[in-house]
């Protein structure tokens, strides 16, 4: 039995915070022994504005949280991209090397569930049909991709209806939907229209500030859309 | 709100960019992909961007070294530190010349050099189509190889229609004939011709210039002076180098092989004079800079902005700058200092493709983290300031802080997100949604998409040399009848993988291959070589040379191909072993 940590981004514990639920119970079944770490930030939110000095204060708040632990897991490909690759860049020299060091025990929830020894022995079963959307973090800066869809696949039952055009962006962005909302809303609404033209109405992600995004969109432009995390799709699978 | 967001909302109020974009830009997307799969060496990319970077890091002994081959060449060689000597120098060189056919250049497009040439009472005729199209529009180009992409057929036809050109309908290929006999006209009698050049070899002093349509073409042979103006990042090495970036050039820009025309410009012809000017104007800074000195790199092919989500959904105007998508949000803010671009790098959300489809690997989206960062120390509003800062302060502390600072923000924005059009916020989703088991099935099923494949090139590259040359609109046959108004020549070297001909020397003249009805080219079994970059012994010397692929074409109305523009209307190509066809 592993001992793992969950990291409940900050967003995810303000949005919906059931999801992190849902992922604690899928580490569970895997036969882990799990911690919470619930609501700090990555510092993802200044840093892609510019504002570097506070993302590394916020940062660093989030690494002594997660000290003392081997694994941290964490279900958002954007989270784990910004500790991985852009987090340790805050700090020059031998302080950097360490913060790397201790970046590569962060694993983001769809990558460690996928490679973990007791995966293919989870009873997933899920009858319906759904569609994946990629962060693009998760996607480009992770390679996070194949490794999702692999566990969907293994849902007994369950028809994934990849997107046409999966690895265009849906427009969130953090800031940049505050700072250019008409943009990111007609990225989200291409991004809506291909989850249409798949004649599915459940759209699932490793992402869930990409879908909070998209369902926003979705209610205000009145397409029918639930958004579910990969982390409760799994844990309904496991039900 | 910022001039970008300003722009771009105006724009989706007119009617969404991406109802135009979006079918025609992902289809680009698609094909480059495949091109770059098919036309090209797996390790093409890896050796553009060596080729480019080693350029970048070279840069001041490139140029001197290209000076040297200039004055050998015979070919006026000068420097602008400034978008005002650039054309202040033109102007000079230019002398009494009055009308000037002018075609596609980025450098011209940044340093303002049609407006300020038309200013001293030059008479400046934009001869690409796309250029000359929104040249009438007056609002610029929206894309840097496809100028007049945010114009749909129906306006381009009301555009010509009020410059005095009435096409009788909006079929692109009329259209497109209508500006190409304008250009035409315009070459029987011109001083001077302006290009722009897509690379400057450093060992030979050879200019290339890539077309499609035949107006460069024109333009370097037609009238006695041709001034190529460029920027000083844009020299290369040697043709190795030249070729490596050629390679990738057109399967990036256009999803073409090469482009219809490669030129590769030596000594001026006898009677005519040639220059180049080369500009800095804030480019000796980006050099300066490590953070952005790679994004000297760039090849401008456009990759960057028919892969960005953002340029899809503002459209290329939205940037306000000649330069626009990824490209142009990291290098306008570089090349103009004064702070008129400063919002651009917002205009992103960080999505990362443009970095992965950069033919040359610049990190586009590390850069805009670079440049966002530079903006927050020196420039950025004070309101953001204040609120990063209050923000951080909650998430450094404990935890129940961060809380009620996100609660607060979710009070402020009254539960909204900004930022629809329509109705002017979105709810943000409930925090734990009911969920109803009805929404699992499916509405419809669906057909699984067609595997795209792109047709792996054949193995004996004379078969492989006969296929893709008529797939790029050749005609190719063993023997070939003498008709009146041919251009008979042989070529030096044929490539199986773009289906091109290299003419170099006396075969290579321009003026009489535009003066022929057909071009006849003779290719030699034994001198076909696989892939552009493997063209290097024939290119040897610094001679002139011309690779042709396909007879002239343009896509600049809706990306749609017409076949045929200037010069010659079909290039036929008779494969033959040796001796046996001279
Ligand atoms: S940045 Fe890269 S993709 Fe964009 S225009 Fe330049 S070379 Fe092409």
């Amino acid at each position: 039995m592993a001992k793992v940590a969950l990291f409940v981004p900050c967003y995810m514990a303000a949005l919906r915070p059931d999801d992190g639920g849902h992922a604690r119970r899928v580490l569970e079944r895997l036969g882990d022994e799990v911690q919470t770490i619930l609501g700090p930030c990555c510092g993802q939110p200044a840093f892609n504005s510019g504002y570097r000095s506070e993302a590394k204060s916020v940062g660093r708040a989030l690494l002594r949280a997660a000290r003392g632990h081997e694994t941290i897991v964490v279900p958002s490909g954007s989270c784990a991209s910004m500790v991985k690759h852009y987090l340790p860049g805050l700090w020059a020299g031998p302080r950097g090397a360490s913060i790397e060091r201790m970046s590569e025990r962060f694993v983001e929830f769809g990558a460690y569930v996928a490679a973990h020894p007791n995966v293919a022995a989870l009873p997933l079963r899920l009858p319906g049909a759904v569609t994946y959307h990629d962060s693009c973090h998760g996607r480009r800066e992770l390679g996070l991709t194949e490794g999702a869809v692999g566990l969907l696949e293994q849902v007994e039952g369950l028809d994934v209806r990849r997107l046409a055009y999966e690895d265009e962006c849906c427009g969130f962005g953090g800031t940049f939907t505050v700072k250019e909302p008409e943009v990111s809303v007609a990225m989200a609404r291409a991004k809506l229209e291909d989850v249409a033209s798949r004649g599915v109405r459940v759209l699932v992600s490793g992402d869930l500030s990409c879908l909070a995004h998209l369902e926003a969109t979705a209610r205000a432009t009145d397409q029918s859309l639930e958004t579910w995390t990969l982390a409760e799709l799994l844990d309904r699978a496991l039900a | 709100m910022s001039p970008f967001r300003a722009r771009a909302r105006a724009e989706i109020e007119a009617g969404p960019p991406a109802a135009t974009l979006s079918p025609i830009l992902r289809k680009l997307v698609a094909d480059s992909r495949d091109q770059l799969s098919t036309a090209s060496p797996s390790d093409a990319r890896a050796r553009a961007q060596a080729a480019r970077a080693y350029a970048v890091d070279h840069l001041d002994e490139l140029q001197e070294q290209l000076k040297e081959s200039c004055a050998r060449q015979g070919i006026g060689y000068h420097r602008a530190a400034t978008a005002e000597e650039a054309v202040a120098l033109v102007t000079q060189l230019l002398g009494d010349a009055r009308r000037i056919a002018k075609s596609k250049s980025m450098v011209a497009e940044e340093v303002g050099l049609t407006h300020a040439l038309r200013v001293r009472g030059k008479e400046v005729l934009e001869t690409d189509i796309g250029e000359y199209i929104v040249d009438i529009e007056g609002r610029g180009p929206s894309h840097i190889t496809a100028p007049a992409l945010h114009l749909n057929r129906a306006r381009i036809r009301e555009l010509l229609a009020g410059a005095g050109e009435d096409v009788p309908d909006d079929d692109p290929v009329r259209l497109s004939r209508a500006v190409r006999d304008v250009v035409a006209e315009f070459f029987g009698e011109v001083d001077a011709g302006i290009t722009g050049a897509n690379a400057v070899i450093a060992n030979s002093g050879r200019i290339v210039i890539v077309e499609n349509e035949g107006n460069v073409s024109l333009g370097v042979s037609r009238p006695r002076l041709h001034i190529a103006i460029t920027g000083m990042e844009k020299v290369v090495a040697d043709e190795e180098a030249a070729l490596a970036v050629l390679q990738v050039l057109a399967p990036s820009a256009t999803a073409q092989p090469l482009t219809a025309y490669t030129h590769f410009l030596g000594a001026p012809d006898e009677g005519q004079e040639r220059h180049l000017v080369v500009v800095d104007n804030g480019r000796s800074e980006i050099l300066a800079d490590e953070r952005y000195r790679d994004v000297l790199r760039c090849i401008r092919c456009g990759a960057c902005m028919n892969a960005c989500p953002v340029y899809t959904a503002a459209g290329g105007l939205s940037y306000g700058s000649p330069y626009m998508g990824p490209i142009g949000a990291v290098v306008s803010p570089l090349l103009w200092r004064d702070g008129r671009h400063a919002d651009l790098p917002s205009a992103s959300s960080l999505c990362g493709r443009c970095s992965e489809v950069c033919p040359v690997g610049i990190p586009l989206h590390r850069m805009l983290l670079d440049l966002r960062a530079g903006e927050a120390e020196n420039g950025g509003s004070r309101v953001e300031k204040v609120a990063w800062k209050s923000w951080a302060a909650a998430f450094a502390g404990r935890q129940g802080r961060a809380a009620s600072w996100l609660a607060r923000l979710g009070l402020r924005a009254g539960g909204r997100l900004p930022g629809l059009p329509i109705s002017g916020s979105r709810p943000i989703p409930a925090a734990n949604p009911p969920r109803d088991p009805a929404m699992l099935v499916p509405l419809d099923s669906i057909e699984p998409e067609p595997e795209r494949a792109g047709e792996p090139l054949p193995e004996d590259v004379v078969s492989a040399f006969r296929e893709r040359a008529s797939v790029v609109g050749a005609v190719v046959v063993d023997e070939a009848e003498r008709e009146d108004g041919d251009r008979r020549v042989r070529a030096t070297a044929a490539v199986a993988s773009t289906g091109s001909v290299l003419l170099a020397g006396e075969a290579a003249a321009r003026g009489a291959l535009m003066d022929a009805r057909r071009i006849v080219v003779e290719v030699d079994e034994a001198s076909v070589v696989r892939f552009p970059q493997e063209l290097g012994p024939a290119l040897a010397g610094d001679g002139d040379a011309l690779i042709l692929t396909g007879a002239s074409r343009t896509a600049d109305i809706e990306k749609q191909i017409v076949r045929g523009i200037h010069g010659p209307q079909a290039l036929v190509v008779v494969v033959g072993s040796g001796t046996a066809q001279a």
